[in-house]
């Protein structure tokens, strides 16, 4: 694996009128890598990449995407990333294929937008139902053309928010399956998860996030020993309650 | 029942947000306003008002008589005998010196005067119809600026009246005087009303009103139409983009916040312009079918026309305005949190569209106290709504300070959505800002945002 960095988050606060939701947080994450954050619901994790994603302002600290300064250089940072926010929605007038289009617009022109568009149809893998109208779709086919929409572009960096959240067995599974494949193709993958077996056979690093601090970071190997435990959850609560 | 009131309370509470509170209070406020000015001015068009007499027949035994039942005629309607020479102003201008007269009734403050004729007793004496010129001093105002026209009809129609008795008393039998004359011993054709300072022949307020009216109130009404049409749409795309969860997507594509304002501000106008054109069409015809058996006054005749320039200038304004309120309401939008919110959300613009439409076609900018003056040159949408009767009457300072204002009014709000585009705001809500919080903590006990 290559060990250059793709992020590098230094003693990053961030403060909301007088409440601090994130506490001078720092970590890394290596190009190709697949990362977690997770952490439990108000930690933090959301906001943390809402700021890698020049979504909200950085009250104090640097985080750098790519050799690209998220406070500085917000508008080369937006150029390599892609953002999957948790819950996200589509244009429910357009059909599946039409919203594709829409997006690729924003980063190709004439046969390479077709090619976007192509790939993003293959990733999505939603047959004729491409053409159908977004409201039309369940909630699995919808987070499939999202995430089709969020790597469709070949983004250096992804960021997915809760990625398989409120999805069944079988459309988590094909979803893990898309991230591992585009985190073999050289995309650096930045997840946040509640659910700690995803994590676990889905992430190479992760840290966890309690009260707006890292409190533990490696990978799952490192931790469950560290903490002597069988698997994630029990170091989580391990982590939190000690 | 408890169900039903479970439901009811938490629809209320779903409904009646501070936003649609304050909604109703300025609206409330804002009708109240407009009834306390149209009251003043309802009070003001039902006093008989002063008039100007300027006699050319000074000798004459009729006119002393009309002017005596002139004053009579106010002093039954409850002016005070002492004041009379306040209400019934005899004009040192000769007659037939029009715009001596015309002037001397701006200097004494009337807005009206009547003149008679220098064979006018021997007229009537003779038989035939004594004329009485009947001159005005146009006042560019609301709806109720139509009645100068009518004190002087309705005087000079007593007079008739009075003469009418008298002279069919006395020459009943009389084959010299026909029973048409006796009828009608006054001749009141002739009109000549001061526009923009040349007097004109032929023409009456009652008439330049109703025709001004059928052309210049459109302007208002559909401005307000597009502002609230557009309001409603921007404001929507905002709660749309929130509620469906594609704003943050939104925000992370390789593109500029300026150019994600920009699409949203074009295609808004775009939709507005065509609203706009759809109502002019509709509202042309609509007031043309109103109007056109009113008054079939050509304004061009009277210089009181638009040309080129003008018609730039109108579009110009309007342009602005739609900029202007396209701002506002991609503020306003930064802040709803979904479609339901943006409903509520909408309220704010259509009582700032709605008051000038309001007080310019009731009252008028003239006739408005200075504060009164003030508050609506604040509002962006004032200004293409008088636009059009300030380029006709030719009062070039309101209409170019109402463009200068408007250019700024329209790049500040523009500036700040640009701004809150690039805060926190949009995704945050005001609720995460450390007044709001701060507020809450204070007034709203435990409640305060976590």
């Amino acid at each position: 694996m290559n060990m250059a960095k793709a992020l590098t988050v230094t003693d990053v606060h961030k403060v909301y009128g007088d409440r601090e939701a994130v506490k001078g947080i720092s970590f890394d994450v290596e190009e190709g890598e697949i990362f977690g954050l997770i952490g439990p619901n108000g930690a933090g994790k959301t906001t943390t990449l809402r700021m890698i994603c020049t979504l909200l302002q950085i009250t104090s600290g640097t985080i750098n995407v790519c050799g690209y300064d998220v406070k500085e250089q917000a508008d080369d940072v937006r150029k390599i990333i892609s953002y999957l926010p948790e819950d996200a929605g589509a244009y429910k007038d357009l059909t599946g294929r039409s919203y594709l289009k829409f997006m690729a617009e924003f980063f190709a022109d004439g046969e390479k937008k077709d090619a976007m568009v192509k790939r993003g149809i293959e990733i999505a893998d939603l047959g004729d139902r491409i053409d159908s109208k977004v409201d039309t779709y369940s909630k699995g086919m919808m987070r499939r053309l999202l995430i089709a929409r969020a790597i469709m572009p070949s983004p250096k960096f992804a960021v997915m928010d809760e990625v398989t959240s409120g999805l069944d067995v079988l459309n988590a599974y094909e979803i893990r399956e898309i991230i591992r494949n585009i985190a073999k193709n050289g995309v650096t993958v930045l997840i946040s998860s509640h659910n700690m077996f995803e994590v676990e056979i889905l992430c190479h690093r992760i840290a966890m996030i309690n009260e707006g601090k890292i409190v533990l970071s490696g990978t799952p190997q490192e931790l469950k020993e560290k903490y002597n435990a069988s698997n994630l959850e029990e170091v989580f609560v391990k982590a939190v309650t000690q | 029942m408890s169900h039903l009131m479970n439901i009811t309370k938490k629809e209320l509470k779903e409904i009646l947000t501070p936003g649609a509170v304050m909604s109703i209070v300025v609206v409330m406020l804002m009708m109240c306003c407009i009834g306390v000015l149209i009251n003043g001015e309802v009070s003001d068009a039902s006093k008989l008002s002063s008039i100007g007499i300027v006699n050319g027949d000074e000798e004459g035994e009729y006119s002393d008589l009309a002017i005596e039942y002139i004053k009579e005629v106010y002093i039954n309607n409850g002016v005070d005998g002492a004041d009379i020479d306040k209400y019934v102003v005899i004009l040192d201008a000769e007659y037939g010196d029009n715009n001596a007269i015309i002037a001397e009734v701006q200097e004494k403050g009337l807005s009206s005067a009547i003149a008679f004729d220098p064979d006018f007793s021997e007229d009537i004496t003779a038989g035939i119809a004594g004329t009485i010129e009947k001159y005005y001093v146009y006042n560019n105002g609301g709806i109720f600026s139509t009645t100068t026209s009518a004190v002087n009809e309705v005087l000079i129609g007593y007079v008739n009246t009075y003469f009418s008795n008298l002279l069919i008393e006395a020459n009943v039998d009389n084959p010299d005087y026909s029973s048409e004359f006796l009828l009608n011993p006054i001749d009141q054709s002739v009109d000549l009303t001061d526009i923009n300072g040349t007097v004109y022949e032929g023409i009456t307020p009652y008439q330049i009103s109703t025709t001004l009216m059928g052309q210049t109130m459109m302007i208002p009404l559909i401005i307000m139409i597009i502002i609230i049409m557009i309001g409603s749409i921007v404001i929507s795309s905002m709660g749309n983009e929130k509620e469906n969860k594609t704003l943050e997507t939104l925000l992370t594509l390789p593109i500029k916040r300026t150019t994600i304002v920009a699409g949203k501000l074009l295609a808004s106008a775009l939709v507005g312009l065509i609203y706009g054109l759809a109502y002019m069409v509709g509202m042309m015809f609509y007031m043309g079918s109103i109007t056109s058996g009113i008054s079939g006054v050509n304004l061009a005749d009277y210089g009181l026309a638009l040309d080129i320039t003008d018609w730039v200038m109108l579009g110009i304004m309007v342009f602005l305005s739609i900029m202007a309120a396209l701002g506002m309401c991609m503020i306003l939008g930064a802040f709803v949190k979904n479609y339901k919110a943006a409903q509520t959300m909408t309220m704010p613009i259509s009582v700032l569209a709605m008051i000038p439409m309001f007080v310019i076609m009731f009252v008028g900018w003239g006739k408005l106290p200075i504060i009164g003056q003030i508050i609506l040159f604040i509002i962006p949408f004032t200004h293409p709504m008088m636009a059009m009767n300030n380029l006709m009457f030719g009062d070039m300072t309101l209409v170019l300070g109402g463009i200068a204002y408007l250019i700024i009014f329209s790049l500040a709000m523009i500036a700040v959505t640009v701004k809150i585009y690039n805060s926190d705001i949009l995704l945050t809500g005001l609720a995460q800002t450390k007044t709001v919080r701060t507020f809450k903590k204070i007034f709203g006990g435990k409640k305060h945002a976590e």
